[in-house]
Formats: C-alpha cells, structure tokens, sequence
C-alpha cells in the first residue's frame, strides 16, 4: 500500500512573523468587486526552496513551480524562500489536470497567472488568485490565447469538462479576459487534516 | 557655413526639417541648428526612459535582476483602452517570444535598446510609470525631453498626445552620460554600454568615414517612423576626447533619401570637428 505524505509543511498563516503576514493578511477580510466581504485563506504549504517547488507534482503534468512564477510586483519577502501557497492550490492543479486530459497537450500557465499574494500589485478585488483558486493561461500546446476564437474554443471545453469552475469570456474589462483564460474555483480555501485547530476571530484580528 | 550646408543637404533630400546638436569634448565646442524644435521622438525616446529605469534602480524600486512578466497588453494613456504591441510592427521579435513568461529587468532594457524592441519598451514604461518617468527625467534637470505615453498607442496618437525630443534636449541627455552630474557615474557608464551595443545602424556610423568607422565605438540610438529619422549618440574614436551628436529629421512618407541624407550630414560635422580640433592645435 502507497502510503506517501504530501511533503509539505502545514503552516498557520496568523503564527508566521509580521513581513509575511502583512504580505499574505491570512485569513483577513477583503471585499470583491460586488462589495462582498471574502475571507483570504489561513492555512498555507510552506514551499522551502525552488528545486522542491519544480519537483513536486500537485497533479499529473502541474509542478508547484508553474503556479508560484511571480514577478517584481510580488511582496519582496515573497521572492525568496521559504514562500507560502494557500492549500487550496492543490484543487486547482488537480482541475487543471482534469482540463489538460480534455485538451491533450500541455497547458501552460502564465507568470503572476497562478498564486498572487494579496499585496501583489495586480491583485485587486479579492482576486481568486489570492486563494490560490484561479489559472491565467496564456498557450494551449502551441496556441497562444490572444485571438477572441481561441480563447472562446478553450472556454467552452473547460466549461464541458470542469461545469464548476467560473470561466471568464473573452472581452475586455474586469469580468473579462483578452489575452488569456482565466479559470477560477471562486474563494474556496482548505484545511488540511494536519492544521491547527479553528478559534474564535478576536475584535480586529481580521486585518492581521 | 555648417547651417548652410546641413540646409543643403535636407532640402537636395527633400526633407521637412532637420535639426542637429553637437558637443565636442576635445575643443569644449557645442552647436545646435534648431536646437529646440520639437520632433516626434520615435524610438529616440526609449533613452530617456533607460535613463529613468536606471534612476529608479538607483533609488531602490526594483533591480536589473528584478523578474517582469511579459505580457503583450497595455492600457491607453487617454482612456486606459487596451492595446497590444503587433509582433509585426516591432523591430524585435525576442521579447514577444517570451509572452506570458518572465525575464529580467536588465534584458528587457538591453532588448529596448539594442533591438529597439517596442514590446520591451511598453513593459518597462508600465513598471515605471509615465509620471515617475517624467518626474526622474525633470530631477534631472533635463528640457527638451517629454516622455507621453507607451508605444503604439494608437488612441493617444489620434489625440496629438505624443513622445517629443528636442535635439537640444538630446543633447544634454548624452552629455549627462558622458559627464555625470547629479547623476551615478557607474550607472550613466551602464547606459553608455547598452547604448556601445546598438545592432541597428544608424546615421552617425553611416556618416563617419569608412576607415575611422572601424575604429570608432558608437553608443547610440535610432528612431524611425513613416515621417521622421533620427540618431543620437556618444561616438568614440581612439586618438581623441568623444563627441555627443544628435540628428533628427521630419519627412515626407516614403521618401527613400532619408538615410543617406542624414548620413551625410554626420559626415560634414565629422569634418568641421576634425578639422575645428587640427585648428586649434
């Protein structure tokens, strides 16, 4: 019997010091652009080096590595190591897995398309990439994604092959994408059985 | 007698206007023929914003290692409408084979500047900012100078917003380089490199005669669009202090003399430093 463990360290983002928080805010609220209060996830894998993050496979053909590929935009702690990813990421790897199946040849996701922290300077409005829920990808074997008909092809089979994953249509604006295909599982987070225990949220706590 | 022979030259080519500064280090001379009128920049304004990108690094903002992510989509300066660089349009084909990946600060300026690559341009004007830009180039005391807009930006263009040189502007652009004051030595001499490693050929080595060519090292950009041709740069040469020299041009679509034109005039203000230099030996 198989009997292998995710390798990844559990880590309570509200006990790591004061510059991650403040890049990460786990488990703070913040609204979307409906003026919803969505609350950021507070548990996070600890991602302790870039070789562990090109060898470790989420889900069949997606590496950590093509989901935390981030650019000056990101808080600087977070250029470093050890770096931290919602646990939820681990669902979209498996979606996009799912995805690629349907598709048949390799789906590649763009930098800053994967996890973006809340202090990312494109992150804005309680973007699902903040949970580590959404996938911006730019080139579909050897397409690239930028022609209103590709992006529309690809919609339709990710929306035949994963019916619960938001897809945005091609367009311009914020409910819109142009030059990729943004998919999201909306603002789920996950608490692995390993984590810490929930707690009462004290007055002021959410904006850690 | 220099302005009637650059007046010359232009109007034999046909050209609108030419305008043209020199600074010569060996005789401490400096001359300019419209000096400050106003030309469209063309890609003569990817200097000023290597200039701004390597203030900010200075200042702390980000670093030549700095990682950005490529991606063929901007926001129009007047309405914030998006628009993209076509791969067709640009002289460099590099950057966009990178689209949706990441590459560096520093190789996204060399490309800017030694391929003239409009993509990388439009990344690193988005990184800094229009207003920072244009803040870093006033600090700096430089006229003559207005940074507007992104390339390509087709909606500005249509509202007569546009990138501007003058070629007095230029000028202390270049002199700024050679002679850094109020501005890092090590990272003027940074842009000076960059500049040294221009694969495009423009009219300052064109104009030089054959056998200094070979020998002179020339830090340099060009700008061309449909209506204008212009060069600007620090040329070399291994027997005497450098020159700064700046030629731009205005002129009919399609004319197909503007190069040698400009060329030649490169070659007649060789010859009056050279021969102003022997003069005051």
């Amino acid at each position: 019997m198989d009997d292998r463990r995710f390798p990844l360290r559990i880590v309570d983002g509200r006990r790591l010091s004061e510059e991650y928080r403040k890049a990460l805010k786990p488990g703070a609220l913040i609204v979307d652009e409906e003026g919803r209060a969505r609350r950021l996830p507070r548990f996070f894998y600890e991602v302790d080096s870039w070789l562990t993050a090109t060898e470790l496979e989420l889900a069949p053909n997606f590496n950590l590595h093509e989901f935390i590929q981030t650019d000056v935009r990101e808080a600087p702690v977070l250029h470093g190591f050890p770096r931290y990813v919602p646990c939820a990421l681990v669902l979209l790897a498996g979606a996009l897995s799912i995805f690629r199946d349907r598709v048949g040849t390799l789906v590649h996701v763009a930098a800053n398309g994967g996890y973006r922290s809340p202090a990312h300077g494109r992150s804005r409005a309680a973007s699902t990439h903040c949970w580590g829920t959404a996938a911006n990808v730019y080139q579909i074997g050897d397409e690239l994604l930028d022609r209103p008909e590709v992006i529309e092809k690809y919609r339709q089979v990710a929306q035949q092959s994963l019916p619960h994953v938001y897809v945005r249509s091609y367009g311009h604006g914020p409910a819109f994408a142009d030059d990729h295909l943004h998919l999201d599982l909306g603002y789920v987070t996950v608490v692995p059985r390993d984590a810490a225990g929930e707690e009462e949220w004290g007055p002021g706590e959410e904006s850690s | 007698m220099l302005k009637q022979i650059v007046d010359d030259i232009a109007a034999t080519a046909g050209a609108n206007e030419v305008a043209v500064g020199f600074y010569d280090w060996e005789t401490a001379t400096a001359w300019s023929l419209r000096g400050e009128r106003w030309f469209h920049a063309a890609s003569t304004i990817k200097v000023p914003v290597l200039l701004a990108l390597v203030d900010a690094i200075a200042a702390g903002r980000f670093e030549w290692e700095s990682w950005v992510h490529v991606r063929n989509r901007f926001a129009s300066r007047v309405d914030a409408a998006p628009f993209r660089i076509p791969r067709e349009r640009d002289a460099d084909s590099v950057v966009h084979a990178e689209v949706g990946k990441l590459m560096r600060v520093r190789d996204l300026a060399e490309r800017m500047i030694v391929a003239s690559s409009n993509l990388a341009t439009n990344l690193l004007l988005d990184l800094l900012g229009v207003r920072e830009t244009r803040e870093s180039i006033e600090r700096l005391g430089l006229g003559g100078i207005d940074v507007a807009r992104g390339v390509e930006d087709q909606r500005a263009f249509d509202g007569g917003l546009n990138n501007r040189v003058t070629a007095d502007g230029l000028l202390a652009l270049l002199r700024l380089l050679h002679e850094p004051r109020g501005f890092d030595a090590a990272a003027a001499t940074q842009v000076v490199d960059v500049l040294g490693r221009q694969e495009l050929t423009g009219a300052l080595k064109l104009g030089l005669p054959e056998g200094v060519r070979a020998r002179a090292r020339v830090a340099h950009k060009t700008g061309e669009i449909s209506t204008a041709a212009h060069d600007a740069g620090l040329v070399f040469l291994p027997d005497r202090k450098p020159f700064a020299l700046v030629v731009l041009s205005e002129w009919p679509a399609g004319n197909g003399n503007r190069q040698a034109a400009l060329g030649n005039v490169v070659a007649a203000i060789y010859r009056h430093l050279i021969e102003s230099a022997e003069g005051a030996v």
